[in-house]
């Protein structure tokens, strides 16, 4: 016996490897048309891995503080060796991410994987994207520029417009009237200390309902079968395990080329005393949001407009969140369906829309964000029932990203 | 006199007029807030010189009462009868014609001294403001307009009139302003168009001359639009040159021809100091010329450019040290001075924008190049100082002040490169990196082709 073998018996004796080994060969992916909707969940959970990884690297050179934060990014980026490297990764990975969770939510929802006895699965990884859309709305002040600044002001106004506990979340949000120096400090606080910790506690319970239920097989899939267990699967370690490897490395080389290729901008440091600059805008995903807010009249009859925006976005939020316990039959599902259908259309519809009245070089994001999702949804075709309205609901995507595409296109060029 | 309107609100605001002339300054008084507020009943100035006295008639002048209000003397304290003299109470009034103490304004000539009573008088002054000047009307005497006005009285001149500007022209008389004031006509702002409503009357000005020239009526429409009078108008730049700022406040006279660069100096101090150390003032003294207004201009001074300097057409250089027509004794070693600091000057501006160039270039691939952008200001500094150097028209110092502008822009440069070679490697190595990526999913891909066929759990 060599002496690895008896470090693997050490370990294994202390560790309960066996145990875990034998987890392992028990867990056993459903094979069926939507197998590869999976891989979301894994691909997720290795962006979140960089983002802790490339966050910590991060901290180390990071100063938390109005006169440093600037700075001191800069100095990431233009000084520490590879700082570029991860901070660029950092942002891209964190956008990622999100636009993989939005995918995993809907392809979760397109398979019904929230039934019984899902449903606090579900809600939890609900939970888990809000947080990581605070992770995004928190980090995005942290190198205090210009553009950061002033979506930020703007983004925790919209908090004060709540009904009644508003004015009090402001105050929470910005420890103070305005945004200053404490709001970076709790800001910083926020992002590097609590919502690590509530995403750790959540992700450990969304990862353990997942293995205590097992994957769920979409309704159509499991009546096609008699019983569940003569369903076609495959083994998790290797089968599964090699091919959603498969998926972290292509999302790895996503990652490494748009950082190379696209590092991101840092701006110019923020000065509160200065006015807002043109085309002040949040993130991407914060974008649908933003924009309905513009639209929305000050006053639809007797009430503001932006509060009952906020109310109505606070609804939605709350409608995705329950959507388990909403979904009580045939009827009901119906209603849902559409009402995501909608959903995402309004989604994309807005966010391009905010995209556009940004009127400026970063277009060309819009037509790349259309021609990838073109893409994304061509591929889902083959995973869904020709039979069924889930394709035709696809076809409809598809048709609207291409519309975006060609809107985008014809833009830049008259432009 | 029992008629006089006693308690008049417009007696507030009232008059001014012809009272008892003294000889002496009048009286600080001490402009107690009593006497700004209202007047006495029997002040007798009111009776005729305000719109509705008792013994008001149409041809009596009057004094606008709104402006008096805002008198700069009137707010001080000072009444009718401490600028005019004459009484100011109605038991001891007469007739002015008839009274010694009157102190009268007619004609012309006694307007300087009517306010140099009290504004050359430093006893007197010093109560209102201790570091008063009390010396404009002696400059006013030693100006072109004095100097007319002088020659004009005391009939030296018959074709001299009297129609030359005095301290009222410029100031106003009732409802005078502080300088400082905003609205004042010779508020730094209004200099210029106050001067230009004698000096831009065409009909006013023909036939008047200096040193037997013209004195012309344009110099108001030249100056709106030199480098000058739009700084002043359009930017509100209340240090740019107005017309005082060149030819004097109350001693207005145009500057020798030999003065020209030391006025010009007052404000280019550095460039009037480097002129100064020339030859080329000698010369120009010795040919008559007028300093930097040869080269410049005089009220139609436009933003200079490098385009003056060199000895191609079109440039002012080339005017006197034109190979085949050179001018007042112009050499050929200046025109090749010139042509060396033109040169010199191309060359910076060329490398500063070639460093902006790559330096645009690398920000817009997303590199930082924030620290040689801010160094790049030592370039456009040096490229300043190179221009003023000019003046010097030794190429030495031009020299030496372009050597630092080429060594940073050198600098910057060479950090806009790295970026951009930054930016290249990047992608080389993103390149690199892929490789072994897809290798590991090739593999991958690989592993899982040979692994058996899953089926049916169980």
């Amino acid at each position: 016996m060599d002496r690895v073998d008896r470090l693997y018996c050490f370990l294994r004796e202390r560790l309960g490897l066996d145990d875990l080994q034998r987890l392992a060969s028990k867990k056993r992916i459903p094979i069926h048309g939507s197998t590869h909707f999976y891989y979301f969940g894994g691909m997720a959970l290795f962006l979140f891995m960089i983002q802790i990884v490339t966050g910590i690297l991060l901290s180390l050179y990071y100063k938390p503080s109005p006169d440093q934060a600037f700075e001191s990014v800069e100095a990431i980026v233009t000084e520490v060796d590879f700082g570029w490297l991860i901070r660029s990764a950092h942002s891209w990975s964190a956008n990622l991410l999100i636009g993989v969770l939005f995918l995993h939510l809907l392809t979760t929802y397109l398979m019904r994987a929230y039934r019984r006895p899902r449903e606090i699965t579900w809600v939890t990884g609900v939970m888990l994207l809000g947080l990581f859309m605070a992770f995004g709305f928190s980090g995005y002040l942290l190198p205090w520029n210009e553009l950061a600044f002033f979506a930020t002001r703007v983004g925790t106004a919209i908090v004060g417009i709540v009904p009644v506990i508003g004015p009090q979340l402001l105050l929470l949000a910005r420890g103070g009237e305005e945004v200053t120096g404490d709001t970076l400090a709790r800001f910083y606080s926020l992002h590097v200390v609590v919502l690590p910790l509530l995403t750790f506690t959540l992700l450990g319970a969304h990862l353990f309902l997942v293995q205590k239920h097992g994957m769920s097989v979409p309704g159509r899939e499991a009546g096609v079968h008699d019983d569940r267990a003569g369903s076609p699967s495959m083994p998790f370690v290797p089968d599964f395990l090699l091919r959603d490897m498969v998926g972290w490395y292509l999302a790895l080389a996503l990652l490494a080329a748009l950082s190379a290729l696209f590092p991101w901008e840092l701006g110019t440091k923020a000065d509160p005393f200065s006015s807002a600059p043109e085309g002040i805008q949040p993130e991407w995903y914060f974008l649908f949001m933003f924009q309905t807010l513009k639209l929305i009249p000050a006053y639809i009859g007797p009430f503001n407009g932006e509060v009952i925006g906020v109310l109505f976005f606070g609804m939605c939020g709350l409608v995705v969140l329950l959507t388990p316990f909403l979904d009580g039959g045939r009827n009901s599902r119906a209603v849902l369906n559409v009402l995501a259908a909608i959903a995402v259309a309004f989604f994309i519809v807005m966010t391009a829309w905010g995209w556009f009245s940004k009127a400026d070089q970063q277009l060309w994001r819009i037509v790349l964000g259309a021609l990838l999702t073109t893409i994304a949804l061509f591929l889902l075709v083959p995973s869904t029932n020709p039979k069924t309205g889930a394709r035709q609901m696809l076809y409809g995507f598809m048709a609207l990203a291409v519309v975006v595409l060609l809107a985008a296109a014809c833009w830049e060029v008259l432009a | 006199m029992t008629s006089l309107p006693k308690h008049s609100v417009a007696r507030v605001l009232v008059l001014l007029a012809l009272g008892h002339a003294w000889s002496a300054p009048p009286s600080c008084g001490q402009p107690a807030a009593e006497q700004i507020g209202v007047l006495p009943d029997d002040y007798s100035c009111i009776v005729c010189h305000l719109k509705g006295g008792t013994l008001w008639t149409e041809t009596t002048p009057i004094v606008d009462e709104q402006a008096l209000a805002g008198d700069v003397h009137w707010q001080k304290g000072l009444r009718c009868h401490d600028c005019h003299g004459g009484s100011p109470t109605l038991d001891a009034f007469k007739n002015h014609r008839d009274d010694p103490t009157f102190h009268s304004l007619r004609p012309r000539d006694k307007i300087p001294g009517f306010c140099g009573r009290c504004h050359s008088n430093i006893d007197y002054m010093r109560q209102y403001n201790p570091s008063a000047r009390t010396d404009q009307e002696q400059e006013y005497w030693t100006s072109g307009h004095g100097r007319r006005l002088k020659a004009s009285s005391e009939g030296e001149n018959p074709q001299i009139d009297m129609a030359v500007a005095t301290c009222v022209d410029c100031h106003g008389h009732h409802g005078i302003l502080a300088v400082n004031d905003s609205n004042s006509p010779v508020y730094v702002k209004h200099v210029a168009e106050t001067c230009a409503r004698c000096h831009s009357d065409a009909k006013l000005m023909a036939g008047r001359t200096y040193h037997d020239r013209p004195l012309g009526h344009d110099q108001f429409d030249q100056w709106k639009l030199s480098v000058h009078g739009r700084a002043m108008l359009e930017k509100d730049d209340l240090s740019a040159a107005t017309c005082n700022n060149c030819h004097g406040n109350h001693g207005a006279l145009p500057p020798g021809v030999n003065s020209v660069a030391n006025a010009c100096g007052a404000c280019h101090g550095k460039i009037a100091k480097l002129f100064a150390e020339t030859q080329m003032k000698h010369k120009f003294e010795d040919s008559g010329l007028p300093g930097c207004v040869t080269c410049h201009g005089k009220h139609d001074i436009s933003q200079p450019s490098d385009e003056m300097l060199g000895i191609t057409d079109g440039t002012v250089c080339a005017r006197c040290h034109n190979p085949g027509n050179p001018q007042y004794g112009a050499t050929v070693a200046g025109a090749d001075v010139a042509r060396k600091m033109r040169s010199g000057l191309d060359q910076l501006k060329h490398e500063i924008e070639l460093a902006e160039t790559n330096m645009r270039e690398a920000e817009r691939l997303g590199m930082q190049v924030r620290g040689p952008r801010f160094d790049l200001r030592q370039a456009f500094d040096a490229l300043t100082n190179a221009r003023t150097l000019v003046h010097s028209f030794s190429p030495g110092p031009i020299e030496a002040a372009l050597g630092e502008g080429l060594k940073v822009t050198s600098e910057v440069n060479g950090a806009a490169k790295g970026a951009l070679r930054e930016y290249t490697i990047r992608r080389i190595w993103l390149a690199c990196s892929l490789v072994p990526i897809l290798i590991v999913v090739g593999l991958l891909l690989y592993c899982i082709r040979s692994l058996p066929t899953p089926t049916h759990s169980g």
